[in-house]
């Protein structure tokens, strides 16, 4: 356990949730990327939070991809539509990724939080003896 | 015995030792948060630390065990309230336990200038 460890904990926590929120920031920039239907569809991004060992904490432990083949929409307009005047658009939820950006966004304050108070116990255990 | 090895200096050591403990995994409870499967962690040390000073020792080691309360659908059972509370609980307490010790320790400055 290093000085300071509680910081150092609470610190994993803010990055994990910093990279969710910018997972989800990514997932709704690309909500209307278009892609010619013989392509991918844009593939929306999860974060997967695990465990650290010995309490150190929590870690990416990956990013999972979400469906490649999104949905199709009719827009024979397009610049990249196919014959049949159908392109691919990401097939993304914008009500689950909101409730995720505030999942997110309670997380990271929650852990601010604990920086806050754990640096006002380090400063009284630095007060012993004054 | 030694200046400081009186039940009272060993039993304040352990005790902020314990809620030093309690702090970092509070804060492992929080970064867990929103970990799928992940159960919150509690840090106990009061019963026995007051048994052993009843016993004429201080000196206790901090036991960490998992949370049984029930879990929610992704089987994290991290409630921020609780986390919340014993943090400010945990901090109030490592304060007075700061000031007990800083407490002692005057004592003794009093008694060094006293000639």
């Amino acid at each position: 356990m290093t000085i300071f460890g509680a910081i150092g904990v609470a610190s994993t926590g803010l990055t994990v949730h910093r990279k969710w929120l910018d997972a989800v920031s990514d997932n709704l920039a690309n909500v209307s990327t278009v892609r010619a239907t013989s392509e991918d569809a844009f593939r929306q991004k999860y974060v997967v939070a695990q465990e650290m060992a010995d309490g150190g904490g929590v870690q990416v432990a990956g990013i999972v991809e979400g469906s490649a083949e999104g949905r199709l929409v009719y827009e024979p307009d397009n610049p990249l539509a196919d014959e049949q005047g159908y392109v691919r658009y990401p097939d993304i939820d914008m009500s689950s990724q909101m409730t995720q950006l505030i999942m997110a966004q309670r997380g990271y304050q929650a852990n601010a939080a604990v920086v806050d108070r754990a640096k006002e116990t380090y400063a009284a255990a630095l007060q012993i003896g004054r | 015995m030694g200046m400081f090895d009186s039940v009272s200096s060993v039993a304040l050591n352990s005790a902020l030792d314990g809620l030093a403990l309690r702090q970092r995994v509070i804060a492992n409870n929080v970064a867990n948060i929103q970990t799928p499967g992940y159960q919150a962690q509690r840090v106990s040390f009061e019963d026995e630390l007051s048994q052993a000073v009843t016993r004429g020792s201080g000196a206790v080691t901090a036991q960490v065990a998992r949370s049984l309360e029930p879990t929610r659908e992704d089987g994290n059972n991290v409630n921020l309230d609780t986390e919340t509370l014993l943090n400010v609980d945990t901090n109030l307490r490592y304060q007075l336990a700061t000031q007990a010790i800083s407490g002692q320790f005057s004592s003794v400055r009093t008694a060094l200038r006293t000639s």
